[in-house]
């Protein structure tokens, strides 16, 4: 087993440790993922008859900004617990600590589709099929890899500097964008009135050439963010 | 003025403005009119030519975010938040006088269904973000994470283009097409003045924003050189 | 022969340390000795001029000497919400230690935690989460430990186990100590250089140093 597969497993066993010891991160989340389709059923869809349209929007508005709770979360026992030196003095490329984040945020947002999307489909398109909500779960798959990519690297510039609380989500939201107009395009495609499996394939093709580009983009950056 | 680059700046400065003089007066007064759209069609001159200079200014920063990012000279770090800012500028512009388009063309100034305009609201969110990152971090790590970012946000740029158009086009017809491809010839020499001229104001602006932030910090080099000077001279005599 | 030299330019501190040597960074408040010691732990990188720590450049190679560094500061570094176990274990596997259960198992005897070694660090007082760090320093049996004020937060078991980790240390394994505490740089090592102002302003043997002399002296520049 190579030292890098090592280093990677251990950081995925530390986070996915701590989270299970203290429970805040993903219950948090599920809880406001929940209380946001509430808030679209009664803000939106109470007004419409035509919610089935939107049931795929409601979703990834939901999935967008619960994620902002997740990537918020990651370095904080760090930084609380004052052990970021800890981990920078340790021989670990920096791309390992990316790469264990952005694992840990794809479980996250995987739990958090898990639920919403089972959710939006009973809320608001009842008459959904099985295999389209499998089909709709694929495709955010896909998606929660650029969203949890993003959200890693931008975490990790937010976590050292002030009002991070505030900065966060100001600069992560903006750049997913175009991840989330494609997830919502993929839903839609099999959620909407016309079906259209060519669209549903464009969308998920974006949303894999989105975290192939970031991830270079990582890949080639990344040890900038942490190189003081 | 001697100094040479002070000489360029306003030779550039001379050229930039002539060429916008000529392009107000070729796009009002020269151009034939737009048989569909009537004078306000004129806007197209500079609309579209402000947004390629967006364009160009964040492809700037982004590559002098990564010379930041290789070479740690606060030269780079410089050009990156000046190119941003008027980048910034210019996409407010675009949003601005693609506005003014929709309201003439269509009756109304918002239209979800053209890609540039939304765009340029993505793009100007993103880069806003830009100045809040810079401004809540100190000094070197400022500059590294406004170069950091200016990478991230250009590589942003083109997948939110893409996002938007292909997500209007599936869900409505396509109402306008790229404008640049059915000009006649004659508009297009205008619109080629009117782009070079845009792009003689971005650099103008950069120069002199630069060369401002030079001079204000070798005056404060000299600043704190001078201070030095006088503490040794008052420890010698203590 | 084995090239075994850190060199630090910050503001003009220029430093070579062969191997086995162990020096002591003292100054006044503000002098910069954080900036260097964070610089030598590769948590800093130089604005200018060159860091190497054996003999790998950094920040380019700075994964290369991070293995063989051990760093300890006022904090312990280590996860309250992990068991003294799980924290070892997350370092052993970052550090790629061989045979890490008994590595563990040995660390946590040395700094007698091995009885809590299930419990959370959470639970644990000050002087056992310092001596869970001290157990994290020498995990990987570092051949150059950077201690950035690392006896500030210890009691006096842990100033003695400390204590004992640099006795322990083999020939060639050197030691960077930055404190404020001017005897105890004497007494652990080879050579106390003063910082002040971000330059070293003078640097004495302490091998049969006129200690008082020094102290007088070390007054006067600290001002």
């Amino acid at each position: 087993m190579s030292l890098t597969w090592r280093q990677l497993r251990a950081l995925l066993r530390k986070d996915l440790r701590i989270e299970l010891r203290t429970r805040e991160t993903i219950a948090a989340m599920l809880l406001f993922a929940v209380v946001a389709m509430l808030i679209f059923q009664f803000a939106v869809a109470q007004r419409s008859a035509e919610v089935t349209l939107l049931a795929g929007g409601f979703a990834w508005a939901t999935i967008a900004l619960t994620a902002v709770l997740g990537v918020g979360r990651t370095w904080v026992p760090e930084r609380e617990q004052r052990v970021i030196d800890g981990l920078l003095v340790a021989p670990v490329p920096r791309l390992v600590f990316l790469v264990a984040r952005t694992v840990v945020l794809v479980v996250y947002l995987t739990a958090v589709e898990l639920v919403v999307m089972p959710l939006a489909v009973v809320f608001f398109a009842p008459d959904t099929g099985l295999s389209d909500l499998g089909l709709v779960l694929v495709s955010g798959l896909v998606a929660n890899v650029g969203i949890a990519l993003v959200g890693a690297f931008l975490a990790s510039m937010s976590v050292f500097s002030r009002a991070r609380e505030l900065l966060l989500p100001v600069l992560f939201l903006p750049v997913i964008v175009p991840n989330v107009i494609a997830a919502a395009g993929a839903a839609y495609a099999v959620l909407g009135p016309a079906p259209d499996v060519a669209d549903y394939r464009g969308y998920c093709l974006f949303l894999g050439v989105y975290a192939v580009t970031f991830g270079l983009v990582a890949y080639a950056i990344y040890d900038y963010v942490l190189d003081d | 003025m001697t100094d040479p680059a002070a000489r360029r700046l306003a030779i550039l400065g001379s050229v930039t403005g002539a060429l916008l003089a000529a392009a107000v007066l070729g796009a009002f007064l020269v151009a034939p009119e737009d048989a569909d759209q009537g004078v306000i069609q004129r806007i197209f001159y500079f609309h579209v030519s402000i947004a390629l200079v967006s364009l160009i200014a964040f492809a700037v920063s982004f590559v002098s975010g990564i010379l930041y990012l290789r070479r740690r000279d606060q030269k780079y770090d410089e050009i990156t938040v000046v190119s941003v800012g008027l980048g910034l500028m210019f996409s407010g512009l675009v949003v601005i006088t693609g506005s003014i388009w929709a309201k003439a063309s269509w009756g109304t100034w918002w239209v979800w269904e053209d890609p540039r305009l939304v765009t340029y609201l993505i793009v100007i969110l993103l880069y806003a973000a830009f100045f809040m990152l810079r401004s809540s971090a100190e000094g070197e790590r400022s500059a590294r994470y406004s170069a950091i970012f200016a990478v991230v946000a250009f590589a942003a740029v083109p997948l939110s283009f893409y996002s938007v158009r292909v997500a209007s086009s599936f869900v409505h017809p396509v109402v306008i097409d790229t404008a640049g491809s059915k000009v006649p010839g004659s508009m297009m020499v205008w619109f080629l003045v009117s782009l070079a001229g845009m792009i003689g104001l971005f650099f103008t602006l950069l120069q002199l924003e630069l060369m401002q932030r030079r001079a204000d910090r070798s005056l404060r080099d000299l600043k704190v050189r001078l201070e030095r000077a006088a503490e040794r001279r008052l420890s010698r005599a203590v | 022969m084995r090239a075994f030299g850190q060199r630090t330019a910050v503001a003009g501190v220029d430093l070579v340390l062969p191997a086995g040597h162990r020096v002591g960074i003292v100054g006044p408040n503000g002098a910069g000795k954080s900036t260097v010691v964070r610089m030598l732990a590769t948590l800093a990188t130089p604005d200018s001029g060159t860091l190497k720590l054996f003999g790998h450049a950094c920040p380019r190679d700075a994964n290369r000497a991070r293995g063989s560094l051990g760093y300890l500061a006022h904090d312990p570094l280590v996860y309250l919400d992990l068991t003294a176990w799980q924290n070892l274990e997350l370092f052993a596997d970052l550090y790629g230690v061989s045979r890490g259960r008994d590595a563990i198992a040995a660390a946590l005897d040395r700094v007698g935690l091995l009885a809590r070694a299930l419990d959370p660090v959470r639970t644990f007082s000050r002087g056992m989460a310092q001596r869970l760090g001290i157990a994290r320093l020498t995990l990987h049996a570092p051949r150059l430990l950077v201690l950035d004020e690392a006896y500030a937060g210890l009691d006096a078991a842990g100033t003695a186990l400390l204590d004992g980790v640099l006795e322990a240390l083999p020939a060639d394994g050197g030691v960077v100590l930055v404190t404020h505490e001017i005897e105890r740089a004497i007494a652990l090592t080879d050579e106390v250089m003063v910082l002040r102002a971000g330059r070293i302003v003078e640097t004495v043997s302490t091998a049969g140093l006129d200690t008082a002399g020094f102290l007088a002296r070390y007054r006067g520049i600290a001002g």
